[in-house]
């Protein structure tokens, strides 16, 4: 039985779905290294809303874990989450290629030499480590939108990926290039491109939010355009749409969000390619159905992914980008069961 | 605590007046041919080196402080110390080409890494070549072998003995002086900002432990166990060092702003101590300034 | 309705359409017949702007150059040779696509579009397929769903490129006829590039040959639907015939 594409969105499944995602946030303030009164934090929380004043019992330091490290932490995650999973869906719909990622035109590698430039210069505990991050990888992108058009040719989506693939190649070899030269900072270096959640509090997650929202707001309101690209680009432009042009704006989009989650977070993988293709195997592939969903469910999967790094070594931490391979591996051998049992 | 730290000011002349352990070579004689060959740790040197080549910053301040300065004719990129080390040429220890160093014809190579083939490169064009192998010294006991095998190799047996003898002297001295307390002083090192520290095995970690502090890591951790924010808020050391001021750029300001931290009892009574990251990583003459400062910070003796 | 002025389009160098001159009035329906290679797609591509050409196009009096893609979509329908068919997507939805050139950017479908696109779907006879997911089509289904798709664009032109050559002989009866009924209820302009020459005879009210770019005769088939004319197909053999009722067919001769 070939799979579905309903166009319409159920308010029931988009329920389901905020509920998971408010459930993985709650979660991520309740768990945690240190045993804490589940009651207690939550007093505590409520106690830090607006026109709410309660006594949670907590000490100082204890209130500091909930509301210094715990909530930012978890709201950290799940705005990188969903703006990944959003990123990565957003770049499957524009290139019609389910393996598609949000490091596919070379963002992690920019980002990658940025924050290690960064690290060799000025030492791993500096506020430029993310802004190279962040430069970096929208250098990166630019390099491959003017890469792809610099034969004379229409910037296809064929022409941008392959692009993609020249420029990282290129900026992956400059980040080990640098990474061999100041073999004393490997360890740091090696550390933010696996991807870290650690050291934020709420300046992070104030400098990763306007980003990460405007992104996934444009490319949710890019649904419909991305289902049209689905017939093809000729296609597409008998119906009236420019498929450049539609391109050009959810890359934009997409990479800014992706650029400052990276800034924040490191490299962490798997989250852009994971949670679309879960979502799809749950609802179908029409992006109106699609792109909501994901919002909730990057937010989700990355935020509990984050509990497991907190938790599963304590007092130790475990990257989140090893802890998201861990299960998109395994993920890719029921994506390929799933899909062998439909052709057949 | 806060009383604590008052006497630690109050006693401000008389820290002052403690004074830092002299550094400089002790009286150099001249190198002891006669002593030759002889073999350390399993490479046998056949005469004294005049073109030694040291590839380890800790090794390098030895050499010098035992009077093998004047045979040293190239250091490792990191060796900064003392002065006269960074005049002199520099090798990429890290990416180290063998072929490189023995066009410099040493008679005399000290590792304290093999990337890979270099023992065995140095032995098959017979240069006598020493590799003190990670993890290091997980003792001062360690330690003052390791001179004395770099006196031994070098032709400086005697003044290598000397220096054994005057750190342990300075050091026991340190010690003997450390006050009974109600309870162990915690603490926690870190060795760079996301939270790796030392734990049991690692010299530092024995080092505060003659000191008679406990590190928050515990006795079950291992070498290198990495904390976090969370962890650290609930074991609330009473003193922080930073062992990751220069490569990270950390002071006591940027620790306070860390997000929670404020709440540490360590920050709160400014017992966030920075440390010189060399200092604090390597094992050469120097160890006795970091036991000394150790002492000051938390004792307010020495 | 459209007016072709000197249109010649170019790959790699080569002239593959050269300065044509063409025309099809008010609720005509022109064939496009020609070896393979002649010229036909990119003709049709050239009026529909989705590839560069020199000359001059007008669509209704206007000069499709200086359009906006969603104007020129509004009034010309495409349907490709083998159009790409999201195996997942369902047929309502697909057609509903159509409706794309009548929404401004970011909007959605209304109910209007909604209702055109079920009428659409009534007119080709696949409403009880509507749910079903493209990939669970037969050949011939598929194929009124394209065309469902192009009459839900609503435009007053259709361009059909080869539209039976993937179907069986029924099937491409039936779509052919299909396509007639439309012609005749929407009064549509039709400009199709046919392959099978019998079925463009019956079908088209003018025939267009042409040939490595040029339109080498242009008239009604009964003119166009020669010997000689055909001939030029790469040399092919035929006899061309009269049939019971006076129709034109084209009949392969064996050596």
């Amino acid at each position: 039985m070939t799979a579905e594409a309903p166009r319409r969105i159920s308010v029931r499944s988009l329920l389901v779905a905020a509920v998971v995602a408010f459930g993985a946030i709650a979660a991520a303030v309740l768990i945690g290294p240190v045993g804490l009164d589940p009651g207690r934090v939550l007093l505590e929380v409520l106690d830090r809303l607006p026109l709410v004043e309660v006594e949670s019992g907590l000490s100082p330091r204890e209130a500091a874990i909930v509301w210094e490290l715990r909530v930012p932490r978890a709201v950290l995650g799940a705005l990188v989450g969903s703006t990944l999973a959003m990123a990565g869906a957003a770049y499957q719909g524009v290139f019609r290629n389910p393996l598609a990622d949000p490091y596919l035109l070379g963002v992690a590698a920019g980002a990658g030499l940025g924050a290690t430039l960064a690290i060799v210069t000025v030492g791993s505990g500096s506020l430029l480590v993310p802004g190279a991050a962040f430069a970096g990888a929208l250098a990166a992108v630019a390099a491959t939108y003017a890469l792809g058009a610099a034969g004379g040719g229409r910037r296809t989506g064929t022409t941008l990926i392959l692009a993609g693939v020249a420029v990282a190649a290129f900026l992956t070899a400059a980040q080990t290039f640098v990474q061999q030269r100041n073999a004393d900072t490997i360890r740091e270096v090696y550390a933010w491109i696996l991807g870290r959640l650690g050291t934020t509090g709420w300046a992070d997650v104030a400098l990763v939010a306007p980003y990460a929202v405007i992104s996934i707001v444009v490319i949710l309101l890019h649904r419909r355009l991305l289902d049209v690209l689905a017939v093809g680009e000729d296609e597409a432009r008998t119906l009236g749409v420019r498929p450049e042009r539609v391109r050009a704006v959810v890359v934009i989009a997409a990479t800014l969000g992706t650029a400052g989650a990276v800034a924040a977070g490191g490299l962490i993988g798997f989250v852009g390619i994971v949670v679309p293709h879960a979502v799809r195997l749950i609802a179908g592939s029409s992006y109106r159905v699609i792109l909501p969903l994901t919002v909730f469910g990057g937010a989700a999967f990355l935020t509990i992914a984050d509990v497991i790094a907190r938790t599963a070594v304590s007092p130790s931490e475990i990257p989140i980008g090893v802890v998201t391979a861990f299960v998109g591996g395994p993920f890719f051998v029921v994506v390929l069961r799933s899909s062998r049992r439909d052709q057949s | 605590m806060k009383r604590l730290i008052s006497f630690v000011l109050a006693l401000g002349l008389l820290v002052a007046a403690c004074g830092e352990h002299d550094s400089g070579p002790t009286t150099s004689t001249a190198p002891d041919s006669g002593a030759f060959p002889v073999t350390v740790r399993g490479t046998e040197i056949p005469a004294l080196p005049e073109r030694i080549v040291s590839l380890s910053a800790t090794h390098t301040e030895v050499l010098y402080e035992i009077g093998a300065g004047p045979e040293i004719i190239a250091t490792d990129v990191f060796s900064d110390y003392p002065a006269a080390a960074t005049e002199t040429e520099k090798v990429d220890a890290f990416n180290l080409s063998v072929e490189s160093v023995a066009a410099m014809d040493p008679d005399l190579v000290i590792l304290s890494y093999d990337p890979g083939e270099a023992m065995s490169g140095f032995a098959a064009l017979n240069i006598p070549a020493i590799l003190f192998a990670p993890p290091g010294p997980a003792s001062l006991g360690d330690v003052y072998d390791e001179w004395q095998e770099l006196g031994e190799a070098t032709g400086h047996t005697t003044e290598a003995l000397a220096l054994v003898s005057q750190e342990s002297e300075d050091i026991d001295g340190v010690v003997a002086e450390v006050p009974q307390t109600i309870r162990s002083f915690t603490y926690f090192v870190e060795l760079d900002s996301t939270l790796f520290t030392v734990g049991p095995g690692t010299l530092l970690h024995s080092v505060f432990g003659m000191l008679g502090l406990t590190n928050v890591a515990g006795e079950d951790a291992g070498a290198y166990p990495q904390l976090s924010a969370e962890f650290l808020l609930d074991a609330d050391p009473d003193f922080i060092f930073l062992a990751d001021t220069v490569c990270c750029g950390q002071t006591a300001e940027t620790v306070a702003s860390r997000p929670g931290w404020s709440e540490l009892s360590a920050v709160q009574n400014g017992a966030v101590i920075e440390l010189d990251d060399s200092v604090a990583s390597r094992w050469g003459p120097r160890i006795s300034d970091l036991i000394l400062r150790i002492s000051k910070e938390v004792y307010g003796v020495g | 309705m459209i007016e072709l002025r000197g249109v010649s389009v170019q790959y790699n160098g080569h002239r593959v359409v050269d300065s044509v001159d063409l025309t099809v009035g008010l609720g005509e329906w022109v064939g496009l017949i020609g070896p393979n290679g002649a010229g036909k797609s990119s003709l049709l591509r050239a009026v529909a702007g989705t590839v560069a050409f020199s000359g001059d196009v007008y669509v209704r009096g206007r000069p499709t150059s200086g359009m906006g893609r969603r104007d020129l979509a509004r009034l010309v329908a495409v349907v490709q040779q083998s159009p790409l068919l999201p195996e997942a997507m369902h047929v309502v939805d697909y057609v509903l696509l159509g409706r794309t050139p009548h929404l401004s950017y970011l909007a959605a479908e209304s109910d209007a579009d909604v209702a055109i696109t079920e009428a659409a779907l009534w007119d080709l006879g696949i409403i009880h397929l509507a749910d079903r997911p493209l990939g669970s089509l037969s050949g011939g289904e598929r194929q009124r769903c394209v065309l469902a798709r192009a009459l839900a664009q609503d435009a007053p032109i259709l361009l059909l490129d080869e539209p039976t050559s993937a179907l069986d002989i029924g099937h491409r009866q039936q779509v052919m006829d299909l396509v007639a009924d439309l012609r005749r209820t929407r009064g549509l302009v039709i400009l199709a590039a046919m392959h099978d020459l019998t079925l463009a005879g019956q079908y088209a009210d003018r025939l267009a040959f042409i040939q490595r770019g040029v339109i080498e005769a242009d008239g009604p088939p009964s003119e166009v639907l020669t010997t000689e004319t055909i001939s030029g197909f790469a040399g092919a053999r035929v006899t061309v015939m009269r049939g019971p009722n006076g129709e034109i067919v084209v009949v392969p001769r064996r050596r």
